[in-house]
């Protein structure tokens, strides 16, 4: 299509007479010139609340002649471009009586371009083929990005998009070491696209796949432009007015005699227990009472540091780490540890070293899970992470 | 534990909630608050005035606003009459309800207004659960709201296969249950032959937590209006009657992942089921009631806590699921409203189970509402770290005191 707006001139004038609006004509006896530049000249003839339109070299007799290049006047038509400002900067030019062309103004319905519903092939192809000019460099920062898009069916396809120095090349086929790809079928990228289905939706019902880098998953929207589909222009929501606030806060928590005592302890590489003098159960930590017994418990026991896991929970999802605000490494996995010395329910949690995480089987009543040890930090202040995290004690 | 002691009876009369949704950023906090507030009056036939008393929550800073209750004044409708705020973590809705049910039945106020509320796209979800834990110990380590034990536990109770699909079967009643709530935040028309690929395909979050089981991130807000027996008598509506409820608090420690049958806990689910029926004199909760508002964090979750809050024994629980008597038309309807996986605005979320509890009751839930008279409907809240609100509601005021 030539025009900016998806529209030929030719379709204005073609749809006139479907346009026609007889109420609108009352009293109007006239014949009225347009002059589009590099396209040609029509007359459109209206009396007792009918018209017709030709197209023509001679606009004599017209009470008006506009002139206006193509884009100018299929914006006009469609409501794109402000009719009063393009006459006030000159970009349309009327010739003969300024005030008949008013009468114009009230003989049509406004143009409204058909919707072409493109298959999803078509789009498929419009899509990756704008990628390119889509691509927004200031986004994408220093490091070079890799994006696999494996779109199925048999209107998908496969490319992959290389950012690197600022620009973005799109090739054909996967490349082996991404680090995003992108899996779904061509239907649903499409939808995706459009904004007719979300993300989340997509990846719920496991109708799209997400392999690689999550934290880059999540900035797709900043590093391309968002789609929009051959003709028409970004549609953008209505911006609402959102403050954004970020909130930064120094914490200190007092830790009390009987934690101290426990953090103190992990300095020396000792983990303490304290037992409830009641129901004999161990805490740890150690706690100042026995919550289901009511009563002060004081005997500390050290425990440990070796043990078995009872269960070990890995995480997939690239949850940011609420202390720190960085997107912490997956698979990472927490780990529920029976320390030597302790039985039943009396279970320690910390981290298993990630490249273990596959080697680990879990306890269950007499069943002994992996036997792990506490890898300790070099320099111990007293804190959780004073252990970096339990391994295979092999 | 202590027993009911009511001074007077205690109806629902107003029930109103936003549409839930993922993103509300057309209307600020107390705007969105005052359209539940707004529907719940018009549901009671009340005007703000005849309300004597608010009772406002939330999750605590998962907004990081520390007295949200003075900004929503406005929206709540608090300003000239009394007011509380609450906030107990997963259970605060149902904590309003049972505070609104309290304030009104000890004749300290005749009209009580709860409302609940979360704009979760305003705060940061995982940040503010990570944030309740002990900060000493145990706040660097946990995972936020996920985890993969319930998942685990079912898989080595019944078998990988056997559990992968009760709780997919339970996710996808759940989810046809939310297609018909025009209510609901997450509808997907999810359909039983999609059942394999979801459980092979969808994303792993947590464990074999997947991110079909999990439940969604939500805006919005909820509002319930009590009224003591006289005033609910004159209502525009039949108010559905507060029959009973129980709250189950633990000690904040993970101590109980040891895998040890033989000292294993009981958990709160289970206590607070058997405490409440015991003094309400019910012998068999599964015969008794004819809808469950449960609040289900997790596929996983909904499925392995039917046996505890039905003191099921065995595979009970499963077979229930196997055979799709948690759907409407099924022996006991569970979430007709599509429940927590659908729609999570938190701090509201445990107010909407007695909310559509009641209107199930009431016979007017609208395109989700069970087919057969309701009667006797049950309601649960829970938080974090494991702990448990159960709420009984009456269609008529005939029950025996035990």
């Amino acid at each position: 299509m030539s025009e900016k707006f998806g529209v030929k001139v030719e379709e204005i004038f073609d749809t006139m007479p479907e346009r026609f609006r007889p109420e609108g004509a009352e009293g109007v006896d006239a014949s009225f010139g347009y002059d589009i530049t590099g396209r040609g000249k029509w007359k459109l003839t209206v009396k007792d609340k009918a018209m017709s339109i030709e197209k023509t070299e001679d606009l004599a007799g017209c009470v008006v002649v506009t002139r206006a290049a193509p884009d100018t006047f299929v914006g006009v038509s469609i409501g794109k471009v402000d009719g009063t400002e393009a006459f006030t900067s000159g970009k349309i030019a009327v010739e003969g009586d300024i005030g008949a062309l008013g009468l114009t103004f009230k003989l049509f319905k406004r143009f409204t371009p058909p919707q072409k519903e493109l298959t999803v092939r078509e789009y498929i192809l419009d899509m990756f083929g704008t990628l390119e000019s889509r691509f927004q460099p200031q986004a994408a920062g220093d490091s070079r990005i890799v994006i696999c898009y494996d779109i199925g069916g048999k209107d998908g396809g496969q490319w992959t998009a290389v950012i690197e120095n600022g620009t973005c090349k799109l090739a054909e086929g996967l490349d082996p070491s991404p680090s995003l790809t992108l899996a779904m079928k061509a239907k649903d990228w499409v939808d995706l696209m459009l904004g007719r289905v979300d993300a989340l939706t997509l990846l719920s019902t496991a109708r799209a796949k997400l392999e690689g880098d999550m934290a880059l998953a999540m900035r797709l929207g900043e590093l391309f432009a968002k789609y929009a589909p051959p003709g028409q222009e970004v549609v953008e929501d209505e911006e609402l007015l959102v403050l954004k606030k970020v909130i930064s806060v120094q914490q200190r928590f007092a830790t009390g005699p009987v934690m101290g005592k426990y953090l103190n302890g992990l300095k020396e590489k000792k983990i303490f227990g304290n037992r409830c003098p009641e129901c004999k159960r161990l805490q740890i930590p150690p706690r100042e009472v026995c919550a289901v017994c009511r009563i002060r418990v004081e005997a500390f026991e050290e425990v440990g540091p070796k043990g078995n896991i009872r269960l070990l929970d890995t995480a997939y999802y690239a949850s940011p780490d609420p202390l720190t605000g960085e997107t912490r490494e997956t698979p990472y996995a927490m780990a529920y540890i029976l320390l030597d010395g302790c039985k039943g329910q009396e279970v320690f949690a910390h981290f298993i070293r990630d490249d273990q995480i596959d080697r680990i089987d879990m306890g269950w009543n007499e069943k002994k899970g992996t036997i792990v040890r506490p890898v300790w930090a070099e320099e111990r202040k007293g804190k959780v992470t004073d252990i970096r995290y339990y391994e295979i004690d092999e | 534990m202590g027993t009911r002691k009511k001074n007077r009876n205690v109806g629902v009369i107003g029930v109103g909630q936003t549409k839930h949704s993922s993103h509300r950023e057309d209307v600020n906090q107390p705007e969105m608050l005052h359209e539940a507030v707004r529907e719940a009056l018009d549901d009671a036939g009340l005007a703000m005035d005849d309300v004597d008393c608010i009772v406002h929550g939330n999750m605590e800073l998962f907004e990081m606003v520390h007295q949200p209750d003075l900004w929503h004044a406005l929206g709540s409708g608090a300003p000239g009459k009394s007011a509380f705020r609450l906030t107990t973590g997963g259970t605060t809705g149902a904590t309003l309800f049972c505070a609104a049910d309290s304030l009104v039945a000890s004749g300290m106020y005749d009209v009580v207004l709860a409302v609940g509320f979360e704009k979760l796209q305003e705060g940061h979800t995982t940040g503010g659960i990570t944030n309740m834990a002990d900060p000493l110990w145990f706040r660097s380590l946990q995972t936020g709201a996920l985890t993969g034990t319930c998942a685990y536990d079912v898989i080595q109770e019944f078998g990988e296969e056997r559990a992968q699909k009760a709780a997919m079967i339970y996710r996808i009643i759940m989810d046809q249950h939310a297609c018909l709530n025009p209510k609901a935040h997450r509808a997907f028309g999810l359909e039983f032959d999609q059942m394999d690929h979801l459980i092979q395909s969808s994303a792993r979050l947590i464990g074999e937590l997947k991110i079909i089981d999990m439940c969604s991130q939500s805006d919005g807000a909820c509002a319930v209006i009590l009224a003591s027996e006289e005033r609910a008598k004159r209502a525009k509506q039949k108010p559905v009657w507060v029959r009973d409820h129980i709250t189950v608090h633990r000690e904040e420690t993970f101590n109980i992942l040891g895998y040890d049958e033989a000292t294993a806990e009981e958990k709160t689910h289970k206590v607070a089921a058997r405490e409440l029926f015991k003094r309400n004199g019910i012998t068999n909760p599964l015969e008794y009631f004819d809808v469950f508002e449960m609040y289900d964090p997790s596929s996983w979750w909904g499925l392995d806590w039917l046996r505890e809050f039905f003191l099921l024994e065995g595979d009970e629980h499963l077979r229930l699921v196997e055979n799709h008597e948690i759907g409407l038309n099924g022996k006991i309807p569970i979430n007709p409203s599509g429940g927590v996986i659908a729609s999570n605005p938190i701090g509201a979320t445990a107010l909407v189970r007695p909310a559509e509890a009641a209107l199930q009751v009431r016979g007017n839930a609208g395109p989700h509402q069970i087919p057969r008279p309701v009667n006797h409907a049950l309601a649960s809240g829970f938080g974090g770290t494991m702990w448990t609100v159960l709420i009984m509601l009456e269609k008529e005021l005939d029950w025996q005191e035990v």
